[in-house]
């Protein structure tokens, strides 16, 4: 658990990686209904120009949410949380996410957080989540 | 792929969405959740069932599914969710810019309870690739 005292700009608050398995690009599929062949179907992917399924987008950021909560334990909520999505990732990669604090306010106790995944394609650093924000609020 | 401008404050018919145990623990393994709860990212579900399903199903917008591509997402949590809640999901194309054969697409899509108060406001850029 985290605590808003041990917090200042700057800091790096979590890092966190996974393996993307195509297994759990499927079940995400399932859970969210988003359906789409792009991210199941490598003969649709390659169509669409890339080397072969892609993770949803929110496949990626809802890794990212869950590394952020399980950092902040009970001591905080999540408010805000948002993103562009500027690289794909494919199954097979490890994705690694991570976040720091950006600003902080003491009187209502939140902090904004930029928070980025990153991905090592082929000796490449590539940000499919660059510098995406996040707004926790400890209690 | 005309009249866009048109499109923009289109708001779909609301879609109710029950929070079920079973779809909320497939979606926390989906995403690695493991701290309890339901994952604050499953608003994506309501979101894509008033949303996107809606978008495809719209004759004067004709998009195929797999010239989607999501560019950009914004999420603002009121509270948190939980299991056993049904929600009321409606959303609004906010926006949409054509660049060539690309359509860039924002949809807005607010989810509320029962009582009528909000419980989380989702945005979505959908980047929709129309030579795809």
């Amino acid at each position: 658990m985290i605590s808003f005292d041990e917090l200042s700009v700057g800091v790096e608050v979590f890092t966190s990686s996974r393996v993307v398995t195509r297994e759990e690009v499927k079940a995400y599929a399932d859970a969210s209904g988003d359906q789409n062949p792009l991210h199941q179907d490598d003969v649709v992917a390659r169509a669409a120009g890339f080397p072969g399924v892609v993770a949803h987008g929110m496949f990626t950021m809802g890794t990212l949410a869950s590394a952020l909560l399980e950092r902040l334990g009970d001591g905080a909520t999540l408010e805000r949380l948002s993103a562009q999505f500027r690289s794909p990732v494919f199954v097979g990669e490890t994705i690694e996410s991570g976040g720091s604090v950006r600003s902080l306010d003491r009187e209502s106790r939140a902090a904004v957080l930029d928070v980025w995944v990153r991905v090592d394609r082929n000796g490449t650093v590539e940000w499919p989540i660059r510098r995406g924000e996040a707004q926790i609020r400890f209690v | 792929m005309n009249g866009s401008v048109a499109l923009e404050g289109r708001r779909y018919p609301p879609v109710r969405f029950a929070v079920e145990a079973d779809r909320v623990r497939a979606f926390a393994a989906a995403v690695g959740h493991h701290v309890g709860g339901v994952p604050p990212t499953f608003v994506t579900a309501p979101e894509l069932a008033a949303g996107l399903s809606n978008l495809l199903e719209d004759p004067d917008l004709s998009i195929e599914v797999s010239q989607v591509l999501h560019g950009e997402q914004a999420y603002e949590w009121r509270r948190p969710i939980t299991v056993g809640e049904v929600l009321t999901a409606e959303a609004t194309i906010e926006r949409i810019r054509d660049r060539g054969a690309t359509r860039f697409l924002t949809l807005r899509t607010e989810l509320r309870d029962d009582a009528g108060a909000m419980v989380s406001i989702g945005r979505s850029t959908l980047i929709v690739r129309t030579d795809a």
